[in-house]
């Protein structure tokens, strides 16, 4: 147990703490320290700091002794992280290696977690797209989860405060389901992608193919610059972390502003095993900490307290906070913590050939990836026998044609051929699923990790409404392809896990009343006000946009109303 | 998300040096971690590499050591069955020489081996599944190595790490680019 001696306490209280340090826990960080709040950020893994701690970033395939592949003992003792496309040479020191975190699989779920400053930031695929009313009015217009306590209107002005910060590229295309956003210049469509583009407008009503909108400096602003990052490079290489900060990270961006500010304590190495509540004060007072190196428990207080861990690991901590108030968990007076847990329906994908276009090819790389459907079905009114609707990714390329057949002279030259081949184009499923209290996580009532945490049991999985929107999505898109001339059109469907999307969701949804939800319309916990959830953790259904910039908006947001509520002392 | 697999799946990109395993005068077998590969069967591989990309006015296999970079994924990058597999083929390849032209790959002329190198490619060659795993284990790992060698990636189909663009609009004429790349 912790030394309790008064100094000692002193010096391990803040005015705020924030758990986790990735996507919203950066934000947090930022948001409170800014506000001139002494901040503590703690994580469970060790620090990576930007540029410093990026050993891959600058070295080129042939400097790889596998040449980006990873060896077969690492891949076998790793069968879940290794299913994840970006678990390659260049960047597995970024992730959670199975045997190392372990968990309890009801169901098949893949897991996929960074453990460092940064969390997954670092790794994500930087998609980021707005969520619109469509999306926070769905539970109620469609009769599933619970009423969002929050409109469009409420969150819109704090995707334009991140947007600026983060820097987001993307072409204002006026569309009511995806609203615009305060954008850098877009990366274009292709020649391919762009007929696509134009007949899917001319052909179907409602449906439109966009640049995709990503987390990329494709034209920095001052504000970039003063972070010290600089014009995006098209390396695609984000993965390994970016020596030009060209894409959003809480490593690149809102983790060294924070530390800028004077007012931040980083504290690796911090696994937190509770939030320490009083049962006299009727709040929480602070953190449990286990030191990893060291192994110790240590106690740290705050007025306030921002849990940002990442979806599954921010439940598996209000899960093991209990108390005599709180014996289900904090904040648990309804049962609902850790259930309506939901995904994003990863499940299909369609590839064609096409014909034409020989006049035109690519050169450089596209940090976008292409371009991007948003979700048309049943948005302005239910028309399927599914709920809800589906996002497509989508890019064409071209490469050169190389032969494989033969051996000899000729047959090497002719790998060092420089005539293009055909153009190819290629799109995947990103659906909404439905949160339901059978999609839970729990504690496991008798494993524990090496810190005495409970190991987290995640029982999650597809439902019908999933299957019949897989479905969906391979007729319109090979009509859609067929439509506009593709050859050879293959649509595939897997059976990858839930988690394997990496954007699990829910478990301490929001909602207006505290005995169907865990969190208020401030992400704020109904029962113990100045607990603050804003990641994953918080969502009361899921979309089918990225989520990414929407944990943004909701920390940016949580943290000015935490701020104003502690001045008023209410909090 | 995963949009660039299905274009790296298409591209032929990337060599360098390789650390083997020792073979002294007194042992000329390499012990790797799992499998042993006598002095004749290291010369065997070296020769298929060499026959595969050969040396011209540019650099071949031997030059780029593709044989190294071949045997070091296969004992490392491969599963078990394959390796089973590779290791089971590479028992019988004599044979395939022996019945074509009643000698050793060693003792093939080049145009001799490049006819038992493409016998292989032949669909109704009537080779084993083993003898097939392991000229296309051969093949697959030289090429690979060769596309993505230091060579390869700075004098043929130059590699750029930092692109610092984007042309979604890039004109191209009868097959080729219109300007010159990079």
């Amino acid at each position: 147990m912790a030394n309790l001696n008064i100094d000692s306490a002193k010096e391990r209280t803040f005015d705020a703490i924030v758990i986790g340090s990735g996507m919203s826990g950066g934000w947090a960080a930022k948001e409170l320290t800014g506000k001139g709040l002494k901040t503590l950020m703690l994580e469970r893994g060790r620090d990576v700091k930007h540029l410093k701690d990026y050993p891959t970033t600058n070295l080129y395939p042939w400097e790889f002794e596998h040449r980006g592949e990873v060896p077969t003992d690492i891949r076998e003792a790793n069968p879940v992280v290794n299913r994840c496309y970006a678990f390659k040479e260049d960047a597995m020191h970024f992730f959670v290696k199975d045997h190392e975190h372990p968990y309890v699989q009801t169901k098949p779920f893949d897991w996929i977690r960074g453990y460092q400053v940064g969390g997954k930031s670092l790794l994500w695929a930087r998609q980021t797209q707005r969520w619109s009313d469509f999306d926070f009015e769905g539970p109620a217009r469609d009769g599933f989860a619970v009423d969002w306590p929050i409109r469009y209107k409420d969150i819109a002005p704090w995707y334009s405060y991140v947007e600026k910060f983060a820097g987001i590229s993307g072409n204002k295309d006026g569309l009511a389901e995806l609203p615009d956003g305060e954008f850098l210049p877009p990366f274009p469509l292709n020649a391919v992608e762009s007929y696509f583009s134009k007949h899917v407008k001319e052909k179907y009503q409602g449906r439109h193919v966009i640049s995709a909108r990503c987390a990329h400096l494709s034209k920095p602003n001052q504000i970039h610059l003063d972070q010290g990052r600089s014009q995006c490079q098209e390396r695609t290489l984000c993965q390994r972390g970016c020596p030009f900060g060209g894409y959003f990270s809480a490593n690149a961006s809102t983790v060294p502003w924070a530390l800028k500010s004077g007012n931040l304590t980083l504290r690796p190495f911090s696994v937190v095993q509770s939030i320490i509540y009083d049962e006299q004060k009727g709040k929480a007072t602070g953190v449990r900490v286990i030191d990893t190196n060291t192994k110790e428990t240590i106690d740290y207080y705050a007025r306030i307290i921002f849990v940002n861990a990442a979806a599954l690991n921010t439940n598996l901590i209000l899960l093991n906070s209990t108390s005599h108030r709180f014996p289900n968990g904090l904040g648990n007076d309804s049962g609902v913590l850790g259930k309506y847990v939901a995904f994003h329906n990863y499940s299909a994908h369609i590839g064609a050939e096409v014909e034409g276009f020989e006049e035109w090819a690519t050169d450089g790389r596209n940090p976008a990836g292409g371009g991007y459907i948003p979700r048309f079905r049943n948005v302005f009114k239910q028309e399927t026998d599914f709920l809800r609707g589906y996002a497509c990714g989508l890019g064409a390329y071209r490469g050169y044609k190389h032969k494989y057949e033969g051996v000899g002279e000729d047959f090497k030259a002719g790998l060092s051929g420089k005539e293009y081949g055909p153009w190819y184009i290629g799109s995947h499923l990103m659906g909404e699923t439905i949160p339901k209290a059978t999609n839970f996580v729990s504690l496991d009532p008798s494993q524990k990790d090496t810190w005495g945490v409970p190991l987290l049991k995640i029982s999650v999985d597809y439902d019908d409404n999933d299957m019949k929107m897989q479905k969906d999505y391979v007729e319109q898109l090979t009509e859609m392809f067929t439509s506009a001339g593709f050859k050879n059109i293959k649509a595939e469907t897997n059976h990858q896990a839930p988690g394997l999307d990496i954007h699990e969701m829910g478990g301490a949804r929001m909602g207006n009343d505290p005995k169907t939800s865990v969190l208020n319309k401030w992400n704020q916990i109904h029962t113990c006000k100045n607990v603050f959830v804003t990641d994953g953790a918080s969502m009361t259904s899921t979309s089918c946009q990225n989520p990414s910039l929407t944990y943004m908006a909701f920390t940016a947001r949580a943290a000015d109303y935490a701020v104003s509520e502690m001045q008023k002392g209410n909090i | 998300m995963d949009r660039r697999t299905a274009i790296q799946n298409l591209a032929l990109v990337i060599g360098g040096a390789v650390l083997l395993p020792h073979c002294t005068k007194s042992s000329p077998t390499a012990h790797f971690k799992h499998f042993d590969i006598t002095f004749d069967q290291q010369t065997l591989i070296t020769d298929m590499a060499e026959t595969i990309i050969p040396k011209t006015n540019t650099p071949g296999a031997t030059d780029l050591n593709l044989y190294g970079f071949v045997m070091k994924m296969m004992d490392e990058c491969a599963k078990k069955e394959d390796q089973t597999a590779f290791m089971k083929g590479l028992g019988e390849f004599d044979s395939v020489t022996k019945k074509m032209f009643n000698k050793t790959f060693a003792d093939c002329s080049k145009k001799e081996r490049e006819d038992v190198l493409k016998s292989f490619e032949k669909t109704d060659n009537g080779y084993s599944k083993d003898l097939q795993a392991f000229y296309q284990g051969v093949k697959g790992l030289t090429v690979f190595g060769y596309t993505e060698s230091k060579y390869f990636m700075t004098k043929e189909i130059v590699y750029e790490l930092v692109p610092g663009r984007y042309n979604a609009w890039y004109p191209v004429k009868n097959g080729k680019a219109v300007a010159k790349n990079g």
